[in-house]
């Protein structure tokens, strides 16, 4: 069985547009669940369709998840229980189908499979989660089981398979699945894949010069920030909760771990002990703390933790991880250690599911707060002791101590962490 | 430069090295198939002049130990695992200490490609290693897809074609041996008699493997693996065995057949709630899941043409064609072996009609767990009416399994009368998964009884006239009497149709 491809679409167009504009676009109205690792990609999936003759106006993102959008769209629509990051692509997908005034043609949901990496060349693979890669066949299935929902509302379901992590295979993988639905040639294909990829690489340079400048800043003015170590859907304020705004709230400045700078100078100054010890070949090797560096999103979890133990101004890492998530079970206690071996402070917000646990959450922030202010100067102190003073963001100072000498854990000067992590 | 302050960080478990003179006063732990597959393997092992002990069978106080030592919220083979491996080596150090453990003691286990749990379980066990003080203890990967992977770490383990070819070799051979006495046993006339065969002959084979002669440690032995009668002779022995072994075919009996993830749907014991004998229990005949399929699914050319996307090879077209005739040498070594056996094992499926009938369903390239695979066997079980069910095993909060499950609902809305219980699995209950599956072999009973009463209709024989026939006849109680699928699930319906095909009611 095929799904059924757009003949209906092209022709209506055909008979109105000019026989010049065989492939004219730009009415075409495409809906994207925004979901999973659409929050890493989403800007090559829009460059893509763009390049197309898509116009930007007609790409349509569904909102960010929440429980009256699974209640409204999504009820009765799952087939399975399992990690809510999957579960509530349902209320997606019925939000893109039945929640938008002016219908959309094409339901646009891909499987990835592997992603762009900063780490890649270094890890084994780059490949996503199973449940990631498959989530859309499964929830396909409860718009489907009965009756083909799609079709009775006019939509064309697209699903390709791609290997966003392997770049010369997209161009096929995209056109293979692609070319009945949008009546592609390979050119075009070939054209509009470039385009999508360069749409990502520049989105993703910038938010990696910005999340250097927030470094830059706090190294300038010897002022702590906060890591935030989750997968890319944790930014969907339904499944992270906005449990990082909270915390910016106090004046903290948030960096994602997936935006982290990877430039040649930093990365040589912050792993340049580990290099010389032997211990990793290059600053993006994990293989001294992670071995079976398969999944793309857990090796950048472990990349992050490494990052944010030693990096001076990075004094708290908080790892957000949702119910049930299985790729995350085994990194738990690894990622912890990695992050307190220097001392960080590292919080836990786990088993996050579709309700926000507000009151847990507040009380959690506040100590979040308490042991930034208090700890933060030392920790930054003893990491830059760590390190050489060649510092790529700038001639720094050493920060003020924020605590009398009696009070300062020994564990900052010695080997032992204090025991301020509050893993839930 | 002055010298840094340095910290300690945190470094992942790093086996120390097996060398080639421990090899006599070590012994390789393994374990997570049947103990059919792993006394074979065993006799592989110590073919090689290793010293090997499969780990007990998993038990449910396995799932507390393994629980306790590693990161919560693991699926269920995982815990198991850990938790047996953990087991053994308190009751070791109990006995002998620490030391004395790290040294006598190395485990092996398969590693894989792991978009799911499977390929970080040694991160587990890692884990589990360092809360039980064991950190020293030796934990070495077996990669799944590489028949030489040389001496690793220190020359202990040579992994290498001997070991490689050994090692699937018994696993097929146990494949094909839990074939037969899921086929038998629901059947035997005398309680008891299939579990004997079986145990003999599953030793009758581990000797088999123990004397396999040397053929050097490459191509030869290959050659000699693919062209050698020495297992097809040893296999038709087996065969004899069960000659012996009389069979009342006529008993009505659901046919379920077991799929689900890799470790659950293989395991027999508490892990899965012993759900395949509770099956024969309840009056039914269970086709057993073989790891000759995984093992097909992991080499098959064009279901894996994924694995092989940044192959650095200089001549990709000969290594697509040399994937192509190891497949087909796969698959014909595994024939080989089943006519040995008089062709009563089942055939492999063909995984590219596996692909096309999952294809509208799911992803032949999504990977983790069985992939498509699971809904491919259920298809093609419901297709060629090899099965009245499907009892499809999934450990609770595994990755793959869910999401295959999910897509099962788009699967049952097309062909609603497809059987299919899925069945999660926790390790801990048991009453509710059993109830469940109990409520659609009920519904499957059904269906074998009416495929009975519609053959025996059609056909017009009476089962005295049968009795009759098989008192002169009574090769065809034979357990190796092949019976041939003429289009029912049940064995009962075949049987019937095949006697009157040969002419019984005209006795
Ligand atoms: S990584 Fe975890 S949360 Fe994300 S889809 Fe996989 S199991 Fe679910
Ligand atoms: S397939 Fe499922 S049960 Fe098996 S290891 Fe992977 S996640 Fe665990």
């Amino acid at each position: 069985m095929r799904f059924p491809t757009l003949p209906t679409w092209f022709a209506k167009k055909l008979s109105v547009a000019s026989p010049v504009k065989v492939k004219d676009r730009s009415q075409l109205r495409v809906g994207i669940p925004k979901v999973l690792n659409i929050w890493t990609t989403a800007q090559f999936w829009v460059g893509f369709l763009k390049a197309l003759g898509v116009s930007s106006e007609n790409i349509i993102f569904s909102s960010d998840t929440s429980e009256e959008q699974g209640r409204e769209f999504g009820k009765g629509r799952g087939t399975v229980d399992c990690c809510y990051p999957v579960k509530c692509i349902s209320g997606h997908y019925g939000e893109l189908i039945f929640g938008q005034k002016k219908k959309i043609n094409v339901l646009f949901s891909p499987m990835i499979h592997t992603l762009p990496s900063l780490l890649h060349g270094h890890v084994v693979d780059t490949i996503t989660c199973t449940r990631v890669m498959a989530g859309p066949e499964s929830i396909k299935a409860g718009f489907m089981k009965e009756r083909d929902i799609f079709t009775e509302n006019g939509i064309v379901y697209a699903s390709p398979f791609v290997s966003l992590g392997d770049r010369h295979m997209v161009v096929q993988q995209m056109h293979d699945s692609l070319k009945d639905v949008f009546d592609l040639d390979l050119e075009e294909t070939n054209l509009a894949v470039q385009a999508g990829f360069e749409a990502l690489d520049a989105f993703t340079a910038k938010a990696r010069q910005q999340s250097r400048d927030i470094l830059n800043w706090c190294a300038q003015n010897q002022k702590p920030c906060i890591l935030v170590l989750a997968r890319p859907y944790h930014m969907d304020t339904g499944i992270g909760h906005e449990i990082e705004a909270e915390l910016q709230a106090h004046g903290f400045p948030i960096l994602w771990l997936q935006y982290l700078p990877g430039d040649g100078d930093l990365m040589n100054w912050l792993f340049e002990e580990d290099m010389r010890s032997g211990r990793i070949k290059s600053p993006f090797d994990i293989s001294d703390v992670w071995t079976s560096s398969y999944s793309s999103n857990t090796n950048e979890i472990m990349w992050g933790a490494k990052f944010a133990s030693r990096c001076p101004w990075i004094t708290c890492v908080i790892r957000l991880s949702s119910y049930e998530c299985g790729m995350d079970q085994p990194t738990y206690t690894p990622t912890q250690k990695i992050v307190e071996a220097s001392r960080t402070l590292f919080f836990k917000f786990g088993d996050l599911d579709s309700t926000k646990p507000a009151g847990s959450i507040k009380i959690r922030v506040e100590t979040v707060v308490h042991y930034m202010a208090k700890y933060s100067q030392e920790i930054m102190r003893s990491k830059l002791a760590r390190l050489s003073p060649q510092c790529p963001l700038g001639p720094l100072q050493a920060p003020a101590s924020s605590l009398p000498e009696s009070e300062v854990p020994a564990g900052l000067h010695a080997d032992n962490p204090p025991a301020v992590s509050a893993a839930s | 430069m002055a010298q840094l302050a340095t910290i300690a960080p945190y470094t992942a478990y790093k086996p120390r090295p097996f060398t080639r003179d421990q090899r006599g006063k070590t012994t390789i732990l393994y374990g997570g198939l049947t103990w059919k597959h792993e006394r074979l393997m065993q006799g592989a092992l110590h073919n090689l002049k290793y010293n090997a002990e499969p780990l007990p069978n998993i038990a449910r106080d396995d799932l507390d130990a393994g629980k306790e030592l590693i990161d919560t919220g693991a699926c269920c083979p995982t815990i198991f695992t850990t938790g047996s491996l953990v087991n053994f080596l308190k009751k070791e150090v109990a006995a002998h200490g620490k030391d004395q453990v790290n040294d006598k003691f190395i485990y092996l286990t398969a590693g894989a490609c792991g978009p799911c749990r499977f390929g970080q379980y040694h991160e587990s066990y890692s884990m589990a290693l360092d809360g039980l003080g064991l950190r020293d203890f030796r934990l070495f990967l077996l990669a799944q897809d590489e028949l030489d992977q040389g001496p690793a770490n220190g020359g202990g383990l040579e992994i290498n074609m001997p070991m490689s070819l050994g090692l699937i070799w018994s696993i097929l051979c146990g494949d094909l041996l839990v074939d037969l006495e899921y086929m038998t046993r629901p059947y035997e006339v005398n309680p008891g008699q299939t579990d004997a065969v079986l145990k003999d002959s599953v030793e009758y084979m581990y000797e088999v493997f123990l004397h396999r002669p040397d053929r050097g440690k490459k191509y030869g032995t290959l050659a000699w693996h693919l062209m050698s009668n020495y297992f097809t002779k040893a296999l038709r022995e087996v065969r004899k065995k069960w000659d012996a072994i009389e069979v009342d075919h006529l008993r009505v009996k659901a046919k379920v057949k077991v799929t689900g993830e890799f470790w659950l749907q293989t395991h027999e014991g508490d892990g899965n709630y012993n759900i395949k004998r509770w099956l024969e229990q309840e009056q039914s005949e269970v086709v057993p899941p073989p790891v000759a399929v995984w093992l097909h699914y992991l080499l098959h050319p064009e279901i894996r043409k994924l694995e092989h996307r940044n192959s650095k090879s200089k001549h990709p077209q000969m290594q697509q064609m040399a994937l192509q005739a190891l497949e087909k040498i796969y698959r014909g070594t595994y024939n080989r072996f089943r006519k040995a056996l008089a062709n009563l094992p089942n055939e492999l499926p063909d995984q590219v009609e596996l692909k096309q009938l999952a294809e509208p369903f799911y992803h032949f390239e999504l990977r983790g767990g069985e992939g498509h695979m699971l809904i491919g066997k259920a298809l093609h079980a419901y297709h060629h009416k090899k099965a009245h069910m499907i009892c499809e095993l999934s450990p609770y909060s595994c990755m793959p399994n869910t999401m295959s499950i999910g897509s099962m609902a788009n699967v049952l809305g097309k062909y609603p009368d497809l059987l299919y219980a899925p069945i999660e699995v926790k390790g801990d209950a048991e009453v509710h998964a059993l109830s469940r599956c109990q409520m659609i072999l009920t519904e499957a009973k059904k269906r074998a009884q009416a495929e009975f009463e519609d053959v025996m209709k059609k056909t017009g024989l009476t089962v005295d006239a049968i009795r009759k026939y098989e008192a002169r006849h009574p090769e065809v109680k034979r357990a190796t009497y092949k019976v041939p699928h003429l289009g029912y699930a049940g064995m009962a319906a075949n049987y019937i149709t095949h006697l009157a095909r040969c002419g019984v009611g005209n006795a």
